[in-house]
C-alpha cells in the first residue's frame, strides 16, 4: 500500500511537471512563430508586450517621424571588464541618450575568461537584452546567427533607424556582414590593421649580424640563430605568417577558425579553394617546423604551456613574440623599461607584401531577436556611431578628468587609469570619420617605428581584395561533419603545427584519413556550393 | 479509498518528513531529464527546447563520425577502472592504517594532511603538473639532470600519462574518500576485535578477517556508485591536467574532452545533450548489470 501510495505521488507530481512544461513550450514555440514572421515583415517588430508601440512605430517610420514618447530602458552587453570609471561616463551618455531618443542604456559585461560559454547562454535563457557585442571569428557571431540568436536587419530597417550609419558604412562592409545574404550585425567602420607582426630582441639581431626581418627567410634564420644560441626564439611555429607570406588565407568559417581551406588573397582572379592537406605549402611548412623544433627553435611544452603571447619575451625566455602592432609596441615598451639592454623592436615579417586593412567586421554590434525595443536600440546604436560626443565619451572617457583635446581630431591622455583609452568595448561602433586619434608629446624609438609601419602600410594599401575574404562560410548544413573534422583533427593539427611529430609525412598521411573519415569532402562540396552561389549574387 | 487516506492521514508526519527529499529529487532530477528530448532536435534560440524541430539521431552522428569513439569510449571506461579498482584500495588501505594508528595526533594530522589535496581545484593541479613535468623548468627534469640523467619530454611521451593521471587521481582523493571506510570501520562492533585478540589474532589477522569483511557493504557500495559514472570522463583532470595537446591524445583523449573539443566554437547544444545522454544510457546499463552479478553474489549487497 505504501509503496501504491508513493507511486502515485510520484506520478501525480510527474504529470503536473509535464502540464506545466507542456503550456511553456506552447507559449514558447507560438512566440517563436510570431517572432519569424516578424522578422519577415521587415520592418515592424516583436507582437508580445509593445503591441502598440510598435503600430506606432511602423507607421511613424512610414511617415518618416519616429514616435519616441515612451521612454524606455535599453540594455547592452559587451566584452571584457568594467573600468572603475565606467559607469560614470555611461551616465554623461545617458544623458545625451535621454536628450535625443528618451531612452536610456545600461551596460553588462561578458569577461574575457567567461565570454566563451555565458554568450550563448544569454540567449539560450532568454535574458532580457537589447544590444550585443559581436563578430564573425572571434566574438560568436556565425554560431549565434546559426541558432537564430540576432536579429536580422533589412536595409529599410537600417535606413529608417539608423541613417546615420547607412551613410558612413560603405556596401562592402554589409557584404562581409552577410551571412546567406542577410545581414545580422552593424560592423565598425575603421581602416584597422590587423596584420601580425614581431616584437624582436634588437641585442640578438645585432649579436646574430641582422637588422631587420622583413621576409619568411629572416625568421628562418633568426629563429634558427637563437636555437644555435641557446635561447628559444618563440612560443611555437609561426603559421599565420607562413601562409600570409605565400599569399594565401583561410576562408572564413571553415573548420579550425578558417584554417582547414586556404584561398589564393594574392590572386584575385584566382577563384580555386585549397584544401589544406591538398596545399602543397602545408606539408613544406610542417617539414620546416620540425626541424625548427628539432633544433630547439621553441619548447617542446608548447601544447601544453599556458603562457601568454607576451609571457616569453617579458621574462627573457623567447625572443620574438607575434601579435598586433599595438600589442607587441606596449610590451616591447613595458620589456625594455625593465630591461633597457635588451633593446627590442618591431618588425614586419611580411614587410614585402601590401597590406589590406582589417574586415569592418571584425568589431560590431548585433540585436538580440527578443529584444522588445528593436527600433529604439537600431537608433541608440546610431548615436554611438555618429554622435561624436559619444563617441568620444565611450572610446576615452570624460573630457578634462581621463583625456584632454587637442585641436579638433587629437587627443592626449590624462589619466588612463581608471577609464582605458579605447579599451571599453567601444570598438563595435568605432566610427574612423570622427574619432580622435592620440597626440603623443615625445616619441620613443618604438613609436617611431609603430607610426613608420603604419604608414608605410597605409601608403601601399592592397586595392585588389580577393571576392572570397568577404565571404564566411555558414556550416549550419554541414554541422555533423564539422563537429566531426574538429574532433578529428585534435590528434595531429597542432603538434604538426609546432613540429612536434616524429614523422612528418605519416602524420599529415594520418591526419588526412582522420578528416576523411569525419566528413571532410561533404564540407568542402558544401563550401564550393555556397561559393558558388556567392558569386552569382557579386556578378 | 477509503483506507488510503486513513493511511494517508496516519502516516502523514513521516510523508512530511520525506517530502523534501522527494521534491528535491524531482526538481533537480527528474525535471531536468526532460531536457533529454533536446539530444533529438535543431536547436535554435527561438524555439527553445519545446519549438525546435526534430532531427531524429543526426545529433548523434559526429561522435561516431569523427572515428575516434571507439578510443575515447575505451579510454574512458579503462581509465575508471583503474581509478576506481586504484583508488578503493588505497583508501581502504588508508582508513585501515588510520584506525590501528594510536597516536592520536599524528593521526590527526596526517588525515588532515591526505584531505587537503581534495580542496584543491583541478585548475590548480595542472599547474602543478606543469611545473613538475615540462622539460625546460620542471622539478622531475632537473632533478633527473641534476643526477645526470637525460631529460624525459613528459608532454611528448603519452605513455606516461595514465600513471600521472592515476597519481594525481588517487592523490586528490584519498583523504575524501577514506572517510567513509573509516566511518564505516567505526560501526564495527569493538567486541569482536576482543574475542579475535583472545583467540591469539594478530595485527593481520585482524585486518584481513575482521576488518575487511565488515566493511565489505560499504565497500560494494560505493562501487556501484563508482559504476555508474564509468563512462563518464572526469573533464575537469583530464582537461587541465593535458589541455589541448593531441600528442598525448591516443592515451589521454576521453569521451567529454572530446565531445569539448568537437563542440566548442559551434556552440552546438542537441549535439552536447546527445553526447550527455550516450554516456548515461551507457552508465545506466553498466549499473543495471552490475547490480544484478552483485546480487548473485549476495543479495545484501545490492543498492536497490
Amino acid at each position: 500500500m505504501k509503496k501504491g501510495l508513493a507511486l502515485l505521488l510520484a506520478t501525480a507530481m510527474t504529470v503536473g511537471l509535464l502540464a506545466g512544461c507542456g503550456n511553456g513550450g506552447s507559449g514558447q514555440s507560438s512566440a517563436g512563430g510570431s517572432t519569424t514572421a516578424a522578422a519577415s515583415g521587415g520592418g515592424s517588430s516583436e507582437s508580445s508586450g509593445s503591441g502598440a508601440a510598435d503600430n506606432s512605430g511602423s507607421s511613424a517610420a512610414e511617415d518618416g517621424a519616429i514616435d519616441l514618447s515612451e521612454h524606455v530602458d535599453l540594455k547592452m552587453y559587451l566584452i571584457g571588464d568594467r573600468t572603475p570609471d565606467f559607469d560614470e561616463v555611461y551616465a554623461e551618455i545617458n544623458k545625451i541618450l535621454e536628450e535625443k531618443l528618451n531612452c536610456s542604456i545600461s551596460v553588462d559585461f561578458l569577461s574575457w575568461g567567461e565570454h566563451d560559454t555565458k554568450y550563448s547562454l544569454l540567449f539560450s535563457s532568454g535574458e532580457d537584452f537589447d544590444l550585443i557585442f559581436t563578430a564573425p571569428g572571434w566574438c560568436h557571431y556565425q554560431q549565434t546567427v546559426a541558432l537564430g540568436g540576432l536579429y536580422p536587419l533589412s536595409e529599410e530597417f537600417i535606413q529608417t533607424y539608423a541613417p546615420g550609419i547607412w551613410e558612413v558604412l560603405p556596401e562592402v562592409a554589409w557584404q562581409q556582414a552577410a551571412i546567406d545574404g542577410q545581414v545580422y550585425m552593424v560592423p565598425n567602420f575603421q581602416q584597422e590593421f590587423g596584420q601580425d607582426v614581431l616584437a624582436v630582441r634588437g641585442d640578438l639581431l645585432e649579436k646574430y649580424g641582422m637588422t631587420d626581418i622583413r621576409n619568411w627567410e629572416d625568421i628562418r634564420k633568426f629563429y634558427l640563430a637563437c636555437a644555435a644560441d641557446g635561447i628559444y626564439a618563440g612560443q611555437g611555429g609561426p603559421w599565420y605568417t607562413w601562409f600570409r607570406s605565400l599569399g594565401y588565407t583561410g576562408l572564413a568559417g571553415s573548420p579550425k577558425s578558417g584554417e582547414t581551406v586556404m584561398i589564393h588573397y594574392d590572386q584575385p582572379d584566382d577563384m580555386n579553394v585549397y584544401y589544406l592537406l591538398d596545399w602543397d605549402g602545408f606539408s613544406e611548412y610542417c617539414h620546416q617546423m620540425k626541424e625548427m623544433a628539432d633544433a630547439g627553435c621553441w619548447s617542446s611544452d608548447v601544447l601544453n604551456s599556458a603562457d601568454e603571447r607576451q609571457t616569453g619575451l617579458l621574462t627573457g625566455r623567447a625572443a620574438t613574440m607575434v601579435w598586433n602592432l599595438g600589442s607587441c609596441v606596449t610590451y616591447a615598451k613595458q620589456a625594455n623599461a625593465e630591461h633597457p639592454e635588451w633593446n627590442i623592436t618591431v618588425c614586419d615579417p611580411l614587410a614585402e607584401r601590401q597590406k589590406a586593412p582589417n574586415k569592418y567586421t571584425t568589431n560590431g554590434i548585433g540585436i538580440n531577436i527578443s529584444s522588445k525595443h528593436k527600433e529604439r536600440a537600431m537608433m541608440a546604436l546610431n548615436e554611438f556611431y555618429c554622435n561624436p560626443a559619444i563617441q568620444d565619451l565611450a572610446m576615452l572617457g570624460i573630457e578634462g578628468k581621463h583625456w584632454r583635446a587637442v585641436g579638433d581630431n587629437q587627443y592626449e591622455v590624462i589619466d588612463e587609469s581608471n577609464f582605458g583609452v579605447n579599451n571599453n568595448c567601444n570598438w563595435g561602433w568605432t566610427n574612423e570619420t570622427i574619432r580622435r586619434e592620440e597626440y603623443i608629446a615625445d616619441m620613443t624609438p618604438l613609436d617611431e617605428k609603430q607610426k613608420e609601419l603604419l604608414e608605410t602600410w597605409k601608403a601601399d594599401i592592397r586595392e585588389d581584395i580577393h571576392p572570397y575574404e568577404n565571404f564566411s562560410f555558414d556550416p549550419t548544413n554541414v554541422s555533423t561533419q564539422f563537429a566531426a573534422v574538429e574532433a578529428a583533427m585534435g590528434s595531429y593539427y597542432d603538434p604538426l603545427l609546432n613540429g612536434l611529430v616524429d614523422d612528418v609525412d605519416a602524420s599529415i598521411e594520418a591526419l588526412r584519413q582522420a578528416m576523411d573519415s569525419a566528413g571532410m569532402q561533404d564540407i568542402l562540396d558544401e563550401i564550393n556550393r555556397q561559393l558558388e552561389e556567392y558569386m552569382a549574387t557579386l556578378n | 479509498m477509503k483506507k488510503f487516506l486513513k493511511k494517508l492521514f496516519k502516516y502523514r508526519i513521516y510523508l512530511l518528513m520525506l517530502a523534501p527529499a522527494v521534491i528535491y529529487t524531482l526538481v533537480f532530477a527528474y525535471y531536468p531529464m526532460t531536457g533529454i528530448v533536446m539530444a533529438f532536435k535543431k536547436y535554435n534560440y527561438a524555439g527553445g527546447i519545446w519549438g525546435s524541430p526534430w532531427n531524429g539521431f543526426e545529433n548523434f552522428r559526429f561522435f561516431f563520425k569523427s572515428g575516434q569513439a571507439l578510443k575515447v569510449t575505451r579510454n574512458t571506461v579503462l581509465y575508471n577502472v583503474l581509478f576506481i579498482v586504484c583508488g578503493t584500495a588505497v583508501q581502504v588501505a588508508v582508513a585501515v592504517f588510520l584506525t590501528e594508528i594510536h597516536n592520536k595526533w599524528f593521526k590527526k594530522i596526517s588525515q588532515s594532511m591526505m584531505f587537503l589535496p581534495y580542496f584543491i581545484s583541478w585548475v590548480i593541479v595542472g599547474v602543478m603538473a606543469f611545473n613538475l613535468f615540462s622539460s625546460d623548468y620542471g622539478f622531475a627534469n632537473r632533478i633527473i639532470t641534476a643526477l645526470g640523467g637525460t631529460k624525459i619530454p613528459f608532454y611528448t611521451t603519452p605513455a606516461a600519462w595514465p600513471m600521472i593521471l592515476l597519481f594525481f587521481n588517487i592523490w586528490k582523493g584519498v583523504g575524501y574518500g577514506s572517510v567513509m571506510y573509516l566511518a564505516a570501520i567505526m560501526g564495527v562492533d569493538t567486541s569482536i576485535y576482543e574475542a579475535a585478540a583472545i583467540d591469539g589474532a594478530n595485527v593481520f589477522q585482524r585486518i584481513f578477517r575482521v576488518t575487511i569483511p565488515s566493511i565489505m557493504p560499504t565497500m560494494v557500495i560505493l562501487f556501484l556508485m563508482n559504476i555508474g559514472g564509468i563512462f563518464r570522463g572526469n573533464f575537469d583532470m583530464f582537461y587541465n591536467l593535458v589541455g589541448n595537446n593531441g600528442l598525448l591524445f591516443d592515451y589521454t583523449d576521453v569521451i567529454d574532452t572530446l565531445a569539448m573539443r568537437a563542440l566548442i566554437s559551434s556552440n552546438n547544444f542537441g549535439m552536447s545533450a546527445a553526447i550527455g545522454l550516450f554516456q548515461s544510457i551507457l552508465c545506466f546499463i553498466t549499473v543495471l548489470l552490475a547490480n544484478k552479478l552483485v546480487s548473485i553474489y549476495d543479495k545484501d549487497y545490492t543498492l536497490f
